[in-house]
């Protein structure tokens, strides 16, 4: 009697047990950690999200956990972050680095960045026109080529709205 | 005739020496007066300066906060990218800024510059991999701030390449970082890797210098930790650009926010030294003040009683 007490309350201490290791092993395994920084802010430090899609250079991607290590430069675009099933969260992001690391974190370094609906889309309108004439006119060739950069971002702001 | 005026002179001369305690007792009480007044107004310019330092350290600490997390995201990188083998010629640029009067900030990031270029038992770099941990002493310098120049010009004058000034009076932006960084990479400077020297801010009354490494493009593409990044090519050159940019803003706003926090505890100290130094003027002063009063006294009633 007193043995099969002693079978049964390990059997119940071992089931305890791998139930608390696979709760531990699923915390780590289908969440990245990402980290979201602007100069003056930084939108997430380290936080737990589910997806995050990216507008990389070489074209979106979307990262998950577990990635392959990777640095991908960022293009004008949208950040898309999936912190449950539920929702998500995008945020327009001006051009940076995006690195995912050994140890399932993700950092992302971006010079500017808001929410995507903060934009005004006739404020869009205006300064796209004013940065095409500059670079339609006749200033010098880096004066040009920074306001081409400028058009494309609001193009591409222009674009992220229109969806 | 001449030898009567020399006479005079010289009687003038031995009466001389007694004739100044007199007026030396006036003199101080009135030296007094006017130390008091200056000194008056020493403490109330420290104590304004303390005012509008501690204002800016809030905001520079806010601003401090975003800049840390920002540089922690990006040194990611680097503290998984280990050097396979040494680099010793590092590009030292030092953080500090134009403005005096805020503690010893600026010697703070001069003496680790030195104590790293000497390669010291005590040099901030041995807080680096030990592939990174030794420097050239001959390594190229830039400096960020006229203060700091002035003090490394003095022994390593021929290591200094680039110098800027006018950053930091207010907080920095990622623009003052990014032309830094763009000058710095128009230099032509040959390096293997960029070590920042700045302040690090410890808590708002304390901050120690501390180093932030940069690899350069080469030394990233040489690393073997690196190659398992998957990453375009291209995108190397413009990586360690950027990292270069990200770097030096946090470490800008971070030195700021010792500046601050440093100034803010000098004119805290030195109001402090001002108002003992009133007191104890005062002090003399009154007691010279009575002494005169009581010596009047006698005289007149001296006088009075004589008669």
């Amino acid at each position: 009697m007193s043995s099969l007490r002693l079978i049964s309350s390990v059997v119940r201490r071992a089931t305890t047990f791998s139930i608390a290791r696979r709760g531990y092993a699923d915390a780590v395994s289908d969440k990245l950690k990402l980290s979201l920084a602007l100069p003056h802010k930084s939108i997430f430090t380290s936080q737990d999200v589910v997806q995050v899609n990216i507008p990389a250079e070489s074209g979106d991607m979307g990262i998950l956990s577990n990635h392959v290590p990777s640095i991908e430069a960022i293009r004008p675009g949208v950040v898309e972050v999936i912190e449950s099933n539920a929702g998500s969260q995008k945020f327009f992001v001006s051009g940076g680095f995006a690195t995912v690391h050994p140890n399932n974190k993700l950092t992302i370094n971006v010079v500017e960045g808001a929410p995507l609906e903060d934009f005004s889309i006739e404020a869009i309108r205006s300064n796209l026109a004013d940065a095409l004439k500059v670079a339609a006119g006749s200033g010098s060739e880096a004066e040009k080529m920074e306001a081409r950069v400028e058009a494309d971002v609001y193009e591409a702001l222009q674009h992220a709205l229109a969806k | 005739m001449l030898a009567r005026r020399s006479l005079a002179r010289a009687a003038a001369a031995t009466v001389g020496p007694s004739a100044p305690t007199q007026a030396r007792n006036m003199a101080t009480l009135r030296e007094i007066e006017l130390r008091l007044k200056s000194v008056r107004n020493i403490e109330k310019i420290t104590k304004s300066m303390k005012m509008i330092a501690s204002t800016k350290l809030s905001k520079a600490q806010r601003a401090m906060q975003a800049g840390k997390a920002y540089g922690l995201a990006n040194s990611e990188v680097f503290a998984n990218v280990p050097s396979d083998k040494p680099t010793p010629n590092k590009l030292f640029v030092v953080i500090s800024s134009d403005k005096g009067l805020c503690g010893g900030i600026h010697s703070s990031v001069s003496k680790a510059t030195r104590r790293a270029l000497a390669n010291a038992p005590d040099s901030p770099l041995v807080s680096l991999p030990a592939e990174d941990a030794t420097a050239d002493p001959s390594s190229p310098i830039m400096v960020i701030g006229d203060k700091s120049k002035g003090q490394l010009m003095r022994n390593y004058g021929e290591n200094l390449q680039l110098t800027f000034n006018q950053i930091g009076r207010d907080i920095p932006t990622f623009a003052d970082a990014a032309a830094v960084a763009d000058m710095i990479v128009q230099s032509g400077v040959k390096y293997d890797s960029i070590v920042v020297v700045y302040n690090k801010f410890v808590s708002a009354i304390s901050y120690e210098s501390a180093v932030y490494e940069v690899k350069g493009e080469e030394a990233l593409r040489e690393s073997n930790a690196f190659k398992v990044y998957e990453n375009e090519d291209n995108a190397t050159r413009d990586l360690a650009e950027f990292s270069l940019a990200n770097a030096l803003f946090a470490a800008l706003v971070e030195g700021h926010a010792c500046e601050q926090s440093a100034r803010r505890n000098a004119m805290d100290n030195a109001s402090k030294n001002a108002s003992d130094m009133i007191g104890t003027l005062q002090m003399q002063y009154n007691r010279g003040r009575q002494a005169a009063i009581t010596n009047e006294l006698v005289d007149i009633i001296t006088g009075a009683s004589a008669l």
